[in-house]
């Protein structure tokens, strides 16, 4: 079955086929950096099953995940307020497909287009409880509960229950050394609720995750 | 230096940098419907989970927001004064605010009705536009700020944070208490007063009953994260944009 990308396909009938048809279905690679904070956005993504991550970087330091794309939502929604750079870094953080528009065909697109600059400023708004959530999140809570809840959000946004993932990369993502993560998945596998190797994650016990998670998770995004 | 008494005849809106920064056509617009309020310290002007029905905009006060997890810890997540607005959750569609702001610095703000607010924000001009470079601005503040909670030390944010929070004041002086910059930064209070103290025996400031003067603010820059300077650029880049695309031209 077709997946669809959800932001687009609660917009009528018409503007929906207006989007689409300016839209190019692209493959997304694991790793790949889609735009540079204060760098002019090229395009927008409408992921279908490929994930995005929009991360903070600080000098030095790891980088650190603040939100997460899939296909609820999409890359570029920043656009909406007539500013042609991102605030954030992009980078896709799980590979598969995506609905691609030029970032000006969306700027050009949007004042003809009530119902999607409502979407898109309606999903504006939740990236940014979102971040607000996840820096409090990063703040207080353990690693472990952490990983817990990027791991549910993660399978929440991609098919399937194998998460191709390494230790750095969700090092990268938790703002935590990498031997922090170890120590966590250790725990997590521990208890059967997850199993680890080469890379790919596979969530065994989905309702024990969720008791894992700190209570960050399911509060908006259930 | 201002006395209580000629502060409180020179309020004007556009001491607002927001307000400020509109044609005049466009604040007089508005100007019937914006009400001036007292705002005193630790003051819940939202609470999270709020239905929204006006927004503010600071002239002298600073307005903290700040994310309140399930068990009532809090971390701040942006600084509001005088360059900006609280509660963009308004024109962004959200119903409700998904922080509380609380006053962190007394002092007064423009209280505007929603309706209003929407009725000037559909004509898309310059408050519309306005608006959403404010918006792009307090988005850079928050994940900078999500970043610099994880990595830097409490004496380098609370330097940043003594910056950012002088930047929406005019002036070098803040009422403030150790316990609510704790509450600001989410750390426990001696960590804040171990910090202070370094800052005030090297010189950098002056704390004494509440109040905060910045003696030295190149030494607090210097021993800022780069956080305040990412903050302060990317928001000026886009208050002069504003400015440029706004003001009238006579």
């Amino acid at each position: 079955m077709a997946r669809t990308n959800l932001l687009l396909s609660a917009l009528p009938k018409r503007e929906r086929l207006d989007v689409l048809a300016l839209c190019e279905v692209v493959q997304l690679t694991f790793g790949t950096v889609l735009c540079e904070p204060r760098r002019p956005y090229l395009h927008a993504h409408f992921p279908l099953t490929g994930l995005i991550s929009l991360v903070a970087g600080v000098d030095g330091e790891p980088a650190v995940e603040l939100t997460m794309i899939g296909r609820e939502g999409m890359l570029g929604a920043s656009l909406l307020l007539s500013v042609d750079e991102a605030p954030q870094r992009a980078i896709v953080q799980a590979a598969g497909t995506s609905l691609r528009l030029e970032a000006a065909a969306l700027r050009r697109m949007l004042p003809e287009s009530p119902a999607l600059s409502r979407r898109i400023g309606r999903y504006l708004h939740e990236q940014l409880i979102e971040l607000a959530q996840t820096a409090a999140c990063m703040q207080f809570h353990p690693v472990e509960a952490r990983l817990a809840r990027w791991l549910l959000m993660t399978q929440d946004r991609v098919p399937g229950d194998r998460l191709q993932l390494t230790h750095q990369f969700l090092a990268d993502m938790l703002g935590v050394r990498r031997s922090a993560v170890t120590i966590a998945s250790g725990a997590l596998k521990h208890r059967g609720l997850i199993e680890y190797s080469r890379g790919e994650i596979r969530v065994l016990d989905r309702s024990g995750l969720e008791r894992a998670a700190c209570g960050c998770y399911g509060m908006r995004h259930a | 230096m201002h006395t209580a008494s000629s502060m409180k005849e020179s309020h004007d809106p556009s001491q607002n940098l927001l307000l400020g920064a509109l044609p005049r056509e466009a604040l007089a617009r508005l100007e019937p419907a914006l009400v001036l309020e007292r705002l005193e310290l630790g003051t819940v002007v939202y609470e999270s989970g709020d239905v929204m029905n006006e927004v503010y905009f600071p002239t002298d006060s600073i307005i903290s927001l700040l994310y309140v997890m399930e068990d009532g810890r809090s971390a701040e997540i942006s600084v509001v004064g005088r360059e900006g607005v609280v509660g963009i959750a308004l024109f962004m569609g959200g119903e409700s605010t998904p922080s509380r702001a609380i006053v962190q610095s007394a002092g007064h703000a423009y209280r505007l009705k929603g309706q209003k607010l929407r009725a000037e924000f559909d004509r898309h001009g310059a408050f519309h536009h306005l608006l959403l470079r404010y918006t792009q601005a307090l988005i850079t503040q928050m994940a900078q700020t999500a970043a610099c909670n994880r990595h830097h030390t409490i004496d380098q944010q609370l330097c940043r944070w003594l910056l950012l929070s002088m930047d929406r004041v005019n002036g070098d002086e803040l009422t403030m208490t150790q316990e609510l910059i704790a509450n600001m930064l989410g750390v426990r209070r001696e960590g804040v007063t171990e910090a202070a103290s370094k800052l005030q025996r090297s010189g950098v400031i002056e704390y004494r009953r509440g109040h905060i003067r910045i003696l030295d603010r190149a030494e607090l820059e210097r021993r800022s994260c780069e956080c305040y300077a990412v903050v302060k650029r990317e928001s000026d880049r886009l208050m002069q944009d504003q400015a440029v695309w706004s003001k009238d031209s006579g």
